[in-house]
């Protein structure tokens, strides 16, 4: 009993500012107007990307492009690395007396396995990136928030303890939100 | 129905890329309510014709396994036939899933939206009907992973890396990895919506595991934006790449009628041909009944066609090329081979239907009548699917029968083995996409989304979606 009183008391649950927006453009303004309100750890949540939300979340430059050209690099030398190693160490054949290295015939696997990996790093770099998948988010306690997917436009606010939440959602509605609620991390 | 409303239309008039008023809300159910809605008549009934010829897949598998390839038709000197034509045949139908979803993309071609989860399915579901045939034609399908890979086995031999087949085994793999990525890294946030309509806890938690916790976060769309159009952009080059090698299969050998530079591209523009074709000969039944008509429009269709003629064109453009280098280079047999072989030999029949549907059918395309016609279209699309599958018997039988020396040459039927595997691979296609049709939404619900708004807001967005 104690012990398991010790774990709840260890939990602090999560809060969210999470309200919804009218459109796309109200989404953004309003997700400028509170990241230049000195708000952090803001996020939107949108059934398709919007032009423009890099900007207004202030987001950096993605990793992606960079994890992607590692892996595409990657995969292009141990392709030619294993083809080396087989054809010339492991393994010489010695046909019509052609040489075991044979840079052309090379070349296929090569690219073939630059993509592999180059995709597969895009692939797994997202999720990796992303944190996905996550099957729970304190986010998915709001029931509006269902609509993310279809057709509404949410902005969301992690709230760090002790924040002045009457405050927050204020500052929300005057952004531009449609409506606005706190939602909290459910203990599993 | 979609008809009478074009001929109403101006002519000269552009053409909507998504028909009548909707808002994101319609759009969502709309294009989810064929996964929502129970399994009709029609889909058993085409499910019951599906599985049967499945059940022909698994004879004529286990039979091949049970006795031997011995059974299959080819000996020499036709050593390769209907394996390889149907490897090749269905490949090629995978590529134009990826060249609608990768390079449509690339080119920013905005009517790709509606078919490209269409077409990448097709795609998956080709390549895995085409990676069956030389699987089985290893003999022992269950050794074929040391014989094909790289991999350090006790027998301590490698994969001959100098040589085509090799370059198959690790174009074909990278392919149909590649495309499964790339196909439900798009499907991600359509599973999600699929979630939050869902109406049953069951439906909502299998659709939930399958979404993975996405919730349409913008730092997430930052990151997935890149990732999707690297994707496309890696899978460019790889499906040129693809049928390339297959076509270097061939290319590199001797045998006349095979050993030809013109091979890669032409091999590619007829895999690109015999997709569109497979893509509208599903399509056209498709947007009938999953109530698909305000996203694949006309225009859609007519796009399709468009590009069914300039690939048609490239394809012929390539079989006189074949003709004139075969005179032009003074080769006795090459000459053999594609004036008096190919066109007046046993096969002949094969050439000429092949002639008729690639060449000829195709040409039906210049006018804008035909163009409009669904079911002149849907039978143009079955005859062009019909002829790219003759094209490579052409070239795989036709030219092994009778190549270098009179004594050596040998006729060639296939067996009852290869004709229900063949048909058992159709079979298997089938039933993969009526399963895909029931459970997973056919358009991109997403980007149709995406689309919309774009067209409906940006004021420099060209309506009608056309190239800039």
């Amino acid at each position: 009993m104690s012990e398991h009183g010790h774990e709840e008391s260890s939990f602090v649950a999560r809060q969210f500012a999470v309200a919804e927006f009218p459109s796309p453009q109200t989404l953004l303004d309003g997700t400028t107007k509170m990241r230049e309100a000195g708000y952090k750890n803001l996020d939107t949540h949108t059934p398709f990307p919007i032009h423009g939300l890099e900007e207004a979340l202030g987001l950096k430059r993605p990793k992606i492009p960079l994890i992607v050209l590692c892996g595409a690099i990657a995969g292009a030398c141990i392709a030619y690395a294993m083809i080396y190693f087989c054809n010339v160490f492991d393994w010489p054949l010695n046909i019509g007396n052609r040489p075991p290295h044979g840079p052309p015939a090379n070349i296929p696997i090569t690219f073939e396995l630059a993509v592999l990996l180059g995709g597969g790093s895009a692939f797994m770099g997202f999720f990796a990136l992303a944190k996905l998948p996550q099957p729970y988010h304190p986010i998915f306690e709001s029931e509006d928030f269902q609509r993310a997917s279809i057709d509404a436009f949410f902005l969301s606010v992690e709230l760090p303890p002790g924040t002045d939440m009457d405050r927050t959602l204020a500052d929300i509605r005057a952004s531009g939100a449609l409506s606005a609620e706190i939602v909290e991390e459910s203990e599993r | 129905m979609a008809a009478p409303q074009l001929d109403a239309r101006d002519p000269l008039e552009p053409q909507p890329l998504i028909e009548g008023q909707h808002t994101d809300k319609t759009i969502n159910d709309s294009l989810l309510a064929h996964v929502w809605r129970g399994a009709g008549k029609g889909w058993w009934a085409c499910f019951a014709v599906a599985l049967s010829l499945l059940g022909m897949l698994v004879i004529a598998i286990s039979w091949t396994l049970y006795k031997g390839i011995g059974v299959w038709g080819n000996n020499i000197p036709v050593g390769w036939a209907f394996g390889i034509i149907n490897f090749v045949w269905w490949i090629g139908i995978g590529h134009a899933g990826t060249l609608i979803s990768a390079i449509l993309l690339l080119f920013q071609q905005k009517w790709r939206t509606s078919i490209n989860r269409f077409a990448e399915a097709m795609t998956l579901f080709a390549v895995i009907c085409a990676l069956l045939f030389p699987l089985l034609h290893t003999g022992r399908p269950w050794f074929a992973i040391y014989w094909l890979m790289p991999y350090p086995s006790t027998n301590g031999i490698w994969p001959q890396f100098k040589s085509p087949l090799t370059w198959d085994v690790f174009a074909v793999t990278t392919y149909f990895t590649i495309s499964l990525l790339f196909w439900f890294l798009g499907l991600v946030p359509d599973l999600a919506a699929l979630r939050d309509s869902s109406q049953s806890k069951a439906k909502r938690l299998i659709y939930g595991m399958l979404a993975m916790g996405w919730r349409g976060s913008g730092r997430h769309w930052a990151e997935y934006k890149w990732s999707y159009v690297l994707l496309a952009g890696l899978s460019t080059p790889l499906v040129l790449s693809v049928h390339t090698i297959v076509s270097f299969d061939f290319a590199t050998s001797v045998i006349p009628g095979w050993h030809t530079t013109i091979f890669p591209p032409y091999f590619v523009a007829g895999a690109v041909f015999s997709g569109f074709a497979m893509v509208m000969t599903w399509m056209i039944p498709a947007r009938k009944f999953l109530g698909l008509k305000h996203v694949v429009t006309p225009k859609h269709l007519e796009n399709m066609c468009k590009i069914m003629l300039v690939t048609g064109m490239m394809v012929s453009y390539g079989y006189l090329m074949e003709h004139f280098i075969a005179w032009y280079s003074g080769d006795p047999y090459e000459f053999a081979q594609f004036y008096y072989t190919r066109m007046r030999g046993p096969m002949a029949g094969v050439y000429w239907t092949m002639i008729f549907c690639n060449v000829v059918v195709p040409q039906i395309w210049w006018f804008k009548r035909w163009r409009h016609n669904i079911m002149v279209m849907w039978f143009a699309s079955l005859l062009i699917n019909v002829g790219m599958w003759c094209e490579r018997f052409n070239i795989v039988v036709t030219s092994l029968h009778q190549d270098f020396l009179p004594s050596s040459w040998r006729n060639y039927a296939p067996t009852w083995v290869d004709i229900t595997l063949f048909m058992g691979t159709i079979g298997l296609f089938s039933t993969l996409f009526l399963l895909f049709l029931k459970f997973v939404p056919a358009v991109a619900v997403t980007e149709v989304k995406e689309l919309r708004h774009e067209l409906a807001h940006d004021p420099t967005a060209d309506p009608v979606g056309e190239t800039h």
